[in-house]
Parts: structure tokens; C-alpha cells; sequence
């Protein structure tokens, strides 16, 4: 079955008639992959959504200590190692849906809540957010008012009387155990309900949808939470359990209202921040490790200042410039501390912390891609590496395939030397080899448009003094240079519908399923529409029909 | 929850949720090992009523074949290029070389490493490689990890995320720092032979959250999909264990006399000049191990030395050890010197496990020890002779002090197979499709 699209004009200016229009299924519906043919019927038609059935994501490392922050306070002292995050899809967001809990981090995860409930129940002033009274030999009556408040918060929805009242027998021997601690009964319930699978996970079992026969939906609360964790990578607040609880996330209007709310917040840029880091693996960059003989300008500190340039420079392009996606390639404007002006060998904009600077116009480093965070990452901890280069462009931000190499292939490179003394020398043995070149074709080319940046991203014009040939082409787009080369990712169409897959699998969190294929190519085309705004995608994707829309249990 | 030392230990159990602790006297259990079992062979040791146990030694990137066989086969050899810094060892080792793994090489590194350490083909999940059965320490673990406080320890100075997989998508990630370990397994929670097991109105609220947590999970796994069912039942697994440590807490030590607290580590290791010090934290790892297993506080442990692909800037190197294995001209002298660390870092384990006598043998002698890698050559990533270090014989199951050079290229997962008889599993086979064995290597068997 197929649908009929309906164009709206800009997200932005026309609230109610792009909800409209996404609302119903004759328009929001669609699911056309940008990598497939299939997707889009005709130039005006998508194929319809086939919802996913509905998965248990676990709550992502930033994504435990942000809910306890808002449970419990910022002032705890969080725990230093938790069940690690891994990929799916390129998206740790999306691996949370994959992967499992092991033994040790179930251990990891007892120790937590102990812990964090001991240090929540400790001083009369933690107490008092998250105690409806100061425990006394008496305060039992509080208890139910407790549980029901801060069961309500932790667990994403509120308790059933079942649970309440397991609880409150946790509670009786927990009173019993420590007779003499008032306080011990809210200790140990708190504990149980930080290591319950109900904390620890998004649980979306989805229910009928009384407005389309035979489909199904995420639940009002389940909904709030995919809502929060998206936009603000952060349980849903007070708000918006209000707004699940009295009905309002079932209306299009009240789901507008709320996703506007949403991403207006200051919290929203906690958001974009955990979606960049993740889109761009940032959390690699602990792994930056280079060769403090070669790069005099690197130190264990690096790591940590690349990623912050990194998530400011989206931070600016997202919210105060509300700029195209390709701004985030081609802008001048960069956030730099005094270790990265050293590197970039520009003055440092202020003397502690980062400052806002411009690169210079004749220079060739721009946007995300002249950032240490890319060019360190994705090389050698001696060396630049075309091919690594190469290969993060394609795959992350092009969602290109590049295949293993094959097996048994010998895969040395010459050394430098007076016939071969540039990387675009050597690695000429890639090309020409037809083994080799079937891959290496696509990461070599655009790769070596990077080669005026060494291996930790300072600018070079000669290699073994010889100058760097960094002309290239990007599927077809001539590049004399990384800012010209900038540019051409800047302008390619995969980007575009690469960077919404991307968020939209980021939002789901789980990886996309080939009935969606519809979906994203609708959104992909809206966000063309809409001038490729980040805001608006985001916008786009938490009101579609594939966010809210779950399948049969399978 | 704060560091533990030899005084102080028990007292630390308040830092979890400040319940006083009191100790009561027990009467001592009678411990479970296998001490009917006779010693069948020269092995070294011979059976003595120890626990059989299995280590893992795990380096990436592989080794340069043509330095690493032994000269000479069966009980006439000696150690090759590669193997020299085992020179002392040989008594207590079996090389195997001449092996090839049977999973087809369908991703580079990754295929290696499932072959070897699970014998079956890698998987795919979403973009990610993945075992698709479990590695080897969790197949040994899902028996001999009954019986412990822990039912395996994973740890390594450079260890990546690990390969210990209890199946796809599911790894148990690995210990990065000697001291986080020590303090797991040697801080709060843990008691010396004679002392008195420990008491604490805590244990008992603990245990009544995890039965109400696995009660959670049952429920919620009427409800989900089958593969979250699956991922729901390791999160369940993993909560048993917990409550079986909380009982362990409750039990008397096992009286074990070798059983020691090992050097307390460093807080920190600190890179020099960009590199690890890979070696010092191995050997702060190497020696917690095997005061674990001397205090029967596990049966099983991986200790990831690095892992595959991995670019690490090893001592003296001049570039990254994935990046020379590819780059460098033949017959590639850096990717030699780092073969000899990882080899050395092999032999730091091997000797930390001799080093505790056990019985009127050692430690290793009640054990079996498996080096390997995840590749042969890493340059084309061979998965023909393959790297394989035997060590210790297993309370007389395997032989010691030898090479088996393969004639026929045999799979390398019978050897596997071999290794998990002897450690006691009652295995008709070992690995999938190419990759499994259905019969041992009878020239390492006793």
C-alpha cells in the first residue's frame, strides 16, 4: 500500500499543519530508504511504514547518571565504571537495544545503587528532595507517598499497587534489620528501585491505538520517556509525566507542545551534544594516543578539549546560528582553549577555558572536519592515515559501505622513500593492485584530501619535504584542497539523508528496520525543505509516525 | 566503596549502606573440590584434591610465523625466535604450531578471534562483530564458575572491550586497572582461610532486592521479544551470580594454604613517553589472578593482554603495533620486538601461576593456561599456523614440556576441545560449523 506525500511548508513556521500532516497515516507515514529504490515509489510517494516491533533498550552510561542526577541530585558521587555502552548501527543510542547486562555489570549495577541510595539518604538536606518527610521512629505513613512519588520519577511511570506494596515490605525489613535507623527503609527502597529492569531499561511494550484499528503505539509514558531520552539524552521531567498522565501526548497538539518545550529547554543542548558525541564517536577519543617524540603538541589532556571544541562548534551551528547541516562543515567559527591554538597556531581567544575564534579565511581548516577530533582520532599515533580518514568519512557520515579487505592479502605499503616520499606515493600501491583498489578507492581519494594535516591536525605543506598533492574528487566533486573538500561533503546528498538516518536511529534507539525505509526518506526530504536545520529534524522525527509507532511483540 | 587492606577489609562492608557488621562463627563446611580423582599421569602434580582451573592469555595482532615455530617436535625442542622469553618454562608448556583455524576468514581479526576462542564463525550484529557462541572461559565457566565467588575474572593492561562473550552481542568487560581488580576480588567481601565468614544485616536485604529484581526481569520477559528474552536471561544470570556471592560472604573461606593476598598495585600506571606500561600492569594483573585461583575466589580468569587491531605505541616502538604489521617491510623487526613483549607478558602469567606452591606441586599444575592470538600473520591475517601456547598440565590431564607439530593442518579447535576435557567438561564437541571438533588432540591428552 502506498501513500500519497503532502508537502507542508517550513516545520518551523507552520506548527499545526506540519503536525497535521505528519498525525495522520495518509502523509506522515511514509518510509523510503535513501539507499533503497524501493523506498520511494515515485518522486511524490513513500512506502509505508512498517513499524518495529518493540525493543528493551538499557539506559546508556550518560543516560544512568543523568537520571540520577534528576532523581537524587547533582552533588552524589556518581560511579566510575558501569555496564560500557557499545555500538549498533555506528550508534552506542542504538547498541543499548542490542547488547546485554553482564554479571559484572549487574554487580556494578548493585554496587551503584547502594551506594548512590546511601549517599541520597545521608544529610537531612539530600533528604529533603527526595523524602516527603524527615524520618522519624514514626514517619512509616510517608513511606507510601515516597515510594509512589519517587517510584513514579525512576521508573518512568507510576507504580502499580503490586509494586508499591513489595516495596513497602522491603521497607518492614529493612526497619527491621536497622531498627534504629529511621532513615534505613527509604535507603533500601531507593537501592531496590535503582537496580530494578525497570530503571535500568526502556520498557515499550506499546498498546493498541484506539484511533487505528489493528495498529499499535508506544503508551503515554513510554512515549515521555523516548521523547526525554532523545532531546535531552535525560529522563522525562515532572512536565511531561504530567502531560503523558492527563492524556496530552495522545493528541497531535499536545505532543507538538510538548516536543516544542522540549527543545526549547536548556537541556536540549545536553541533546545535541550526546547525539553529535555519539554520530561522530567522540567517546573514541580516550583512545587518541600519539607519539609524544613526533606530535610535541600532544598530551594526555588533548583528548578532552577536542571533544569539547567538537560538541561547541554543533552547539553554536544548532542552536544560536540554526544553521544548515553543512554550516557544521564549512564554518570559520571554532571554540578553542590554549592547547588547541597552539595546535591550529592561532592566537588563543582567551586565556582559561574555550573562546569563540575564526579560522583564517586562507587557511585550509574547516568545521568538523578540521577539528582535531577527526583528524587526531583517525589517524596513526605517528603518522596521518588517509585510509582511517577515509573510512569515518564514508561510513559515518556518508553511510557508505566499505568492505573488509580481503583475506590473505598482503597489505604493506612502501616505506617513504626518494621515488615515493609522500603518503599519496605509497599508498598508490592500493589503487593499482585490483585487490586492494576495489575498497581503497573509496577512502584513499577522499582521504588524502586531509594529507595537509598531519597526524595530530597541524597544517603542513610538505611531506619528507616534498608539497602535498591534496586534490581529489568526492563521487564526482572535484576538490583542490580540505576546505573545497569540506565543502563537497558539505553539499553531498548522502550526507543529508545519511545524517537523518543517523538521528532518527539515534531517536528510536534501536537500529532501523527496513520498514522504516519509508519514513526516512519522508524526513529526508522535509529536512531538505526545511534548509537541512537540525532543530527541525529533531522536531521532525519526535512527532513522525515511525517514533511513535511500535509493531507486534516478536 | 572505599579501599580495602588486610586489617580492614571486613569493616568496609559499611560503605556500602552503613549497616554495623558483627561476625559469628560458623561451623566449617566440608569444601566440594574433586579430590577422588587419581592422578593419571606425569604431568607434574598429579591429582591432589585441588580445583581444576583454566586461564586465557590473549595478545592482538598475532605473531610473524616464520620466527615462531619451535625446533625439533615432541619432547625434543627448543623455544623459537618468538617463543624465547618462555626460556625456563619449557617443563610446563606444549606448543602446538602447524594448527589452522576452520571458520572462513570473512572479517579480518575478528574472524580469528571467534574461531580460535569459540570455534565457531563471527557474527554480524548491526555493523558490529560479535561471537556467536561463547568464548572459551565461559564455556569452562558455566561449570567451574559454579562453585566460586566469582564465576570468571576478565581483566588486561590493554584489553580493548575483551572477547569474553557469553554470547552474541554479549561480552564481559574486562578490568583496565590491577588495582580496581585487587579490590574486587581481595577488598570488602572477601575473607582469609581461618578467618570467620561475614555477618551482616545487610546481606539479607540485598538478597531480598536481587530476588525482587529477578522477579522484575521474569515478568518482564513474558512480555518482550524473544531475543530480549535472551538478553533478559544473561541480566538474570548475572543477578544469580550476585546472590551466590552473598551467600558465599556467608560461608567459610575455602581453606586453601597457598591461599595469600597478593601485592596490593599501584593506584595508577601512568603512560610513558605515550606508551603503556604494559608489562608492570601485567604483571600486577598476573599475580592477582593467581592469588585468586590459590584462594579459590574464581576457577577461570582472561587476562586480555591487548586486543585485535589494536594500534598500541608499545616500548620503543615507532609507530602503532596494528599499523606496522601492515606497513612494514619484511621481514618486519618491530613487529618482532613486539611479538617478544607480548610473549614476555605471556611468560610473566605463566610464572606468577608457578610461583604459587600448591600441594607438592604449583598452582599451574593444577591448571591449564591457553596463549593465543587472533591472527597468524597479521599482515595478510593468516589463520594458518596458528599461535598456540599450552601451559601447566592440569592436574596430570595434559602433557607438559612439549611441541606437537601438526602433519595435516589440523583444526585448531581440537585442541580447544582437549582443553576443555581436561578441565573437566564432558564435551563431545567444541565449536560451529568449520570450526568444530569433535574429537581432541590425543598427542597433548595424557
Amino acid at each position: 500500500m502506498k501513500h500519497t506525500r503532502s508537502r507542508v511548508g517550513r516545520w518551523g513556521a507552520a506548527a499545526a499543519l506540519v503536525c497535521a500532516s505528519v498525525w495522520t497515516s495518509a502523509c506522515g507515514g511514509g518510509a523510503a530508504a535513501p539507499a533503497s529504490d524501493d523506498a520511494k515509489v515515485t518522486d511524490d510517494v513513500y512506502a509505508e511504514l512498517v513499524p518495529a516491533a518493540p525493543v528493551l533498550t538499557r539506559l546508556t552510561q550518560a543516560q544512568y547518571r543523568n537520571a540520577v542526577r534528576d532523581l537524587l541530585g547533582d552533588d552524589l558521587a556518581l560511579p566510575a565504571t558501569l555496564e560500557p555502552d557499545a555500538a549498533a548501527d555506528g550508534l552506542l543510542a542504538a547498541g543499548a537495544a542490542v547488547t546485554t547486562v553482564s554479571p559484572r555489570g549487574a554487580e556494578l549495577y548493585e554496587e551503584a545503587a547502594l551506594s548512590l541510595a546511601r549517599q541520597a539518604t545521608e544529610t537531612p538536606e539530600r533528604r529533603a528532595r527526595v523524602l516527603p518527610c524527615e524520618p522519624t521512629a514514626e514517619s512509616m505513613p510517608c513511606f507510601g507517598q515516597f515510594i509512589a512519588d519517587v517510584g513514579r520519577r525512576a521508573w518512568r511511570r507510576p507504580l502499580t499497587s503490586d509494586e508499591i506494596a513489595a516495596f513497602e515490605l522491603l521497607a518492614g525489613d529493612a526497619a527491621q534489620a536497622f531498627p534504629d535507623d529511621p532513615v534505613a527503609p527509604f535507603t533500601w527502597a531507593l537501592a531496590g528501585l535503582m537496580q530494578s529492569p525497570h530503571f535500568l531499561y526502556r520498557v515499550e511494550a506499546g498498546e493498541p491505538d484506539p484511533e487505528a484499528p489493528g495498529a499499535r503505539r508506544l503508551s503515554a509514558f513510554e512515549l515521555a520517556t523516548r521523547l526525554a531520552f532523545f532531546l535531552w539524552n535525560a529522563p522525562p521531567d515532572e512536565a511531561l509525566l504530567a502531560a503523558a498522565e492527563a492524556g496530552d501526548l495522545d493528541t497531535a497538539d499536545g505532543l507538538v507542545a510538548q516536543v516544542d518545550r522540549l527543545l526549547a529547554a536548556d537541556r536540549a543542548r545536553e541533546g545535541v551534544r550526546s547525539f553529535v558525541s555519539d554520530w561522530l564517536h567522540l567517546h573514541q577519543l580516550p583512545e587518541l594516543k600519539k607519539d609524544p617524540n613526533v606530535f610535541k603538541h600532544f598530551s594526555p589532556d588533548l583528548a578532552a578539549a577536542a571533544r569539547e571544541e567538537t560538541l561547541r562548534v554543533a552547539e553554536h551551528i544548532v542552536f544560536e546560528r540554526e544553521g544548515d547541516l553543512g554550516e557544521l562543515f564549512t564554518t570559520r567559527t571554532t571554540f578553542i582553549n590554549r592547547r588547541l591554538a597552539a595546535i591550529y597556531d592561532i592566537p588563543a581567544p582567551v586565556l582559561e577555558g574555550f573562546g569563540q575564534t575564526e579560522l583564517p579565511a586562507d587557511g585550509p581548516r574547516r568545521g568538523l572536519l578540521g577539528h582535531v577530533s577527526f583528524l587526531g582520532l583517525h589517524s596513526h599515533p605517528t603518522s596521518s592515515s588517509a585510509t582511517l580518514r577515509g573510512i569515518f568519512l564514508r561510513e559515518t557520515l556518508l553511510c557508505d559501505m566499505v568492505p573488509d579487505p580481503p583475506s590473505d592479502l598482503n597489505t604493506a605499503i612502501p616505506e617513504p622513500s626518494p621515488d615515493a616520499p609522500t603518503l599519496r606515493d605509497r599508498l598508490q600501491v592500493h589503487l593499482e593492485d585490483p585487490m586492494c583498489a576495489s575498497c581503497h578507492r573509496l577512502t584513499d581519494p577522499v582521504g588524502l584530501g586531509f594529507e595537509p594535516f598531519d597526524g595530530m591536525g597541524r597544517v603542513r605543506a610538505t611531506e619528507n619535504g616534498v608539497p602535498i598533492d591534496p586534490t581529489g574528487d568526492l563521487d564526482g566533486v572535484a576538490f583542490a584542497d580540505p576546505a573545497e573538500l569540506a565543502a563537497a561533503v558539505a553539499a553531498s546528498p548522502k550526507l543529508t539523508a545519511c545524517f537523518v538516518k543517523k538521528m532518527y536511529t539515534y531517536a528510536v534507539a534501536r537500529p532501523t528496520e527496513p520498514g522504516e525505509q519509508g519514513q526516512l526518506a519522508a524526513l529526508t526530504d522535509a529536512f531538505e525543505a526545511d534548509g537541512r536545520r537540525v532543530l527541525g529534524l529533531m522536531r521532525a522525527v519526535a512527532i513522525s509516525e515511525g517514533f511513535r509507532r511500535v509493531g507486534e511483540v516478536q | 566503596m572505599g579501599r580495602g587492606t588486610r586489617l580492614t577489609r571486613r569493616t568496609l562492608l559499611k560503605g556500602l549502606l552503613g549497616g554495623s557488621v558483627v561476625t559469628l562463627g560458623l561451623p566449617a563446611l566440608e569444601l566440594f573440590f574433586d579430590p577422588t580423582r587419581t592422578a593419571r599421569a606425569q604431568g607434574g602434580g598429579g591429582d591432589s584434591g585441588f580445583p581444576r582451573r583454566f586461564g586465557l592469555f590473549f595478545w592482538g595482532n598475532g605473531i610473524l610465523p616464520e620466527r615462531w615455530v619451535p625446533t625439533g617436535e615432541g619432547d625434543a625442542w627448543a623455544l623459537s625466535e618468538q617463543l624465547a622469553p618462555l626460556a625456563g618454562l619449557e617443563d610446563v608448556l606444549t606448543i602446538v604450531s602447524g594448527t589452522k583455524l576452520g571458520v572462513p576468514n570473512t572479517s579480518p581479526h575478528f574472524a580469528g578471534a571467534a574461531g580460535i576462542l569459540s570455534g565457531a564463525p563471527v557474527g554480524d550484529a548491526y555493523g558490529e562483530n560479535t561471537f556467536i557462541l561463547p568464548s572459551i572461559d565461559q564455556v569452562v565457566a558455566a561449570k567451574l564458575g559454579e562453585l566460586t565467588r566469582f564465576r570468571s575474572l576478565e581483566f588486561g593492561a590493554n584489553p580493548g572491550p575483551g572477547l569474553s562473550f557469553n554470547g552474541p552481542s554479549s561480552r564481559n568487560p574486562p578490568e583496565k586497572s590491577p588495582f580496581a581488580l585487587f579490590e574486587r576480588v581481595f577488598g570488602a567481601g572477601f575473607t582469609l582461610p581461618g578467618e570467620e565468614p561475614i555477618v551482616d544485616p545487610s546481606l539479607g536485604l540485598r538478597r531480598s532486592i536481587l530476588d525482587a529484581v529477578m522477579g522484575d526481569i521474569a515478568g518482564l520477559q513474558q512480555r518482550v521479544g524473544a531475543a530480549d528474552r535472551e538478553r533478559l536471561e544473561q541480566h538474570f544470570e548475572g543477578i544469580r551470580g550476585l546472590e551466590k556471592r552473598l551467600a558465599k560472604l556467608e560461608e567459610d573461606p575455602p581453606n586453601l594454604a597457598a591461599c595469600a593476598l597478593p601485592t596490593e598495585p599501584l593506584a595508577d600506571y601512568p603512560d610513558v613517553e605515550g606508551r603503556p606500561k604494559l608489562q608492570e600492569k601485567n604483571a600486577a594483573f598476573a599475580e592477582i589472578a593467581a592469588f585468586a585461583l590459590a584462594c579459590d575466589q574464581t576457577r577461570v580468569f582472561s587476562n586480555w593482554f591487548t586486543y585485535p587491531v589494536n594500534n598500541t605505541l608499545f616500548a620503543g616502538a615507532p609507530s602503532g603495533h596494528h599499523q606496522l604489521t601492515h606497513d612494514e617491510p619484511d621481514p618486519q623487526p618491530e613487529v618482532h620486538k613486539i611479538v617478544l613483549q607480548c610473549i614476555e607478558a605471556l611468560a610473566t602469567q605463566i610464572r606468577a601461576l608457578r610461583a604459587v606452591p600448591e600441594g607438592d606441586g604449583t598452582l599451574l599444575d593444577h591448571m591449564v593456561l591457553l596463549g593465543t592470538s587472533d591472527v597468524s600473520l597479521g599482515k595478510t591475517h593468516s589463520l594458518e599456523e596458528f599461535p598456540l601456547v599450552l601451559a601447566g598440565g592440569c592436574s596430570g590431564r595434559l602433557v607438559t614440556g612439549h611441541h606437537y607439530r601438526s602433519p595435516s593442518s589440523e583444526n585448531a579447535s581440537k585442541v580447544l576441545l582437549s582443553v576443555i576435557r581436561a578441565v573437566g567438561l564432558d564435551a563431545a564437541s567444541y565449536g560451529d560449523q568449520g570450526g568444530q571438533a569433535t574429537e581432541g588432540l590425543s598427542a597433548i591428552e595424557v
